[in-house]
């Protein structure tokens, strides 16, 4: 967008929403016969994404399996959910703050 | 608008739950249910829940496009198919030639299990349906 740090910061937030949506898939699918907790590799997809790739969705292992063939643990999504919408307003922040910085010297420049 | 989609699978998850909710209330209702329109006593209903179109048209073609989380749909609604439970009441309108009446075979404590796990599931899908407004307000926010 602005430049390098505002790039690397609105990676983050798409990545936020991907995984949000993942959540929300599992979430919908907590009772859904055979289905299996989705996620992405946080750390690793967010490089991908700095360098342009799109993110590549997981299943993730070592999840109880119930019998009829779900492994959605509410107790995880519950506390991702959380954790995501943590991050999510604290890079909103910085992003909005980068913004702020940019406006303020328009401003200046306008007054001077 | 990835957070977007993601609203509408909420939705699916709570309207599949809902719809779990709603079947429980009518076997609960008919538990003693002797007549019905296609004859012989009310039978359990349940849902079965698949993964698939979170509701709009536009969201279930994103779904396809990108691949990233499926909301979820009831698939069929099953009628119990076991035979009705036989209680011996002569005096019944509905009884047999042997005096027995056939009634629907619905185990409250099923039911009330059923319940409960559906309302948990309502509860979790809004849970993440208001954190994910909480996000959106966010993006909206950092242009204000």
């Amino acid at each position: 967008m602005l430049n390098g740090i505002n790039n690397s910061l609105e990676s983050y937030l798409d990545l936020l929403s991907v995984r949000q949506k993942l959540m929300a898939s599992n979430i919908a699918n907590a009772d859904t016969p055979g289905y299996k907790t989705r996620d992405v590799d946080f750390q690793t997809e967010f490089q991908n994404l700095v360098h342009g790739s799109a993110p590549h969705v997981t299943e993730v292992t070592g999840l109880k399996t119930n019998n009829d063939g779900n492994n959605v643990s509410l107790d995880r999504e519950a506390r991702l959910l959380a954790e995501n919408a943590l991050r999510f307003s604290a890079v909103s922040q910085l992003l909005r703050g980068q913004i702020r910085t940019l406006k303020a010297a328009i401003d200046e420049g306008k007054n001077g | 608008m990835s957070l977007f989609s993601a609203l509408s699978i909420s939705a699916s998850g709570m309207a599949a739950q809902r719809t779990r909710a709603e079947l429980v209330t009518e076997n609960l209702a008919n538990a003693e249910t002797t007549r019905t329109p296609d004859g012989g006593p009310y039978r359990r209903k349940d849902v079965v829940f698949q993964t698939g179109s979170a509701g709009s048209p536009f969201a279930s073609a994103m779904d396809a496009a990108v691949s990233e989380g499926t909301g979820v749909s009831v698939s069929e609604i099953i009628v119990d198919q076991r035979d009705p439970e036989q209680r011996y009441m002569p005096g019944h309108p509905d009884a047999g030639v042997n005096g027995y009446v056939a009634y629907p075979r619905i185990n409250p404590a099923e039911e009330m299990v059923d319940l409960v796990s559906a309302s948990n599931g309502y509860q979790a899908n809004v849970a993440s349906m208001s954190a994910l407004k909480e996000m959106i307000q966010r993006s909206i926010d950092i242009l204000r």
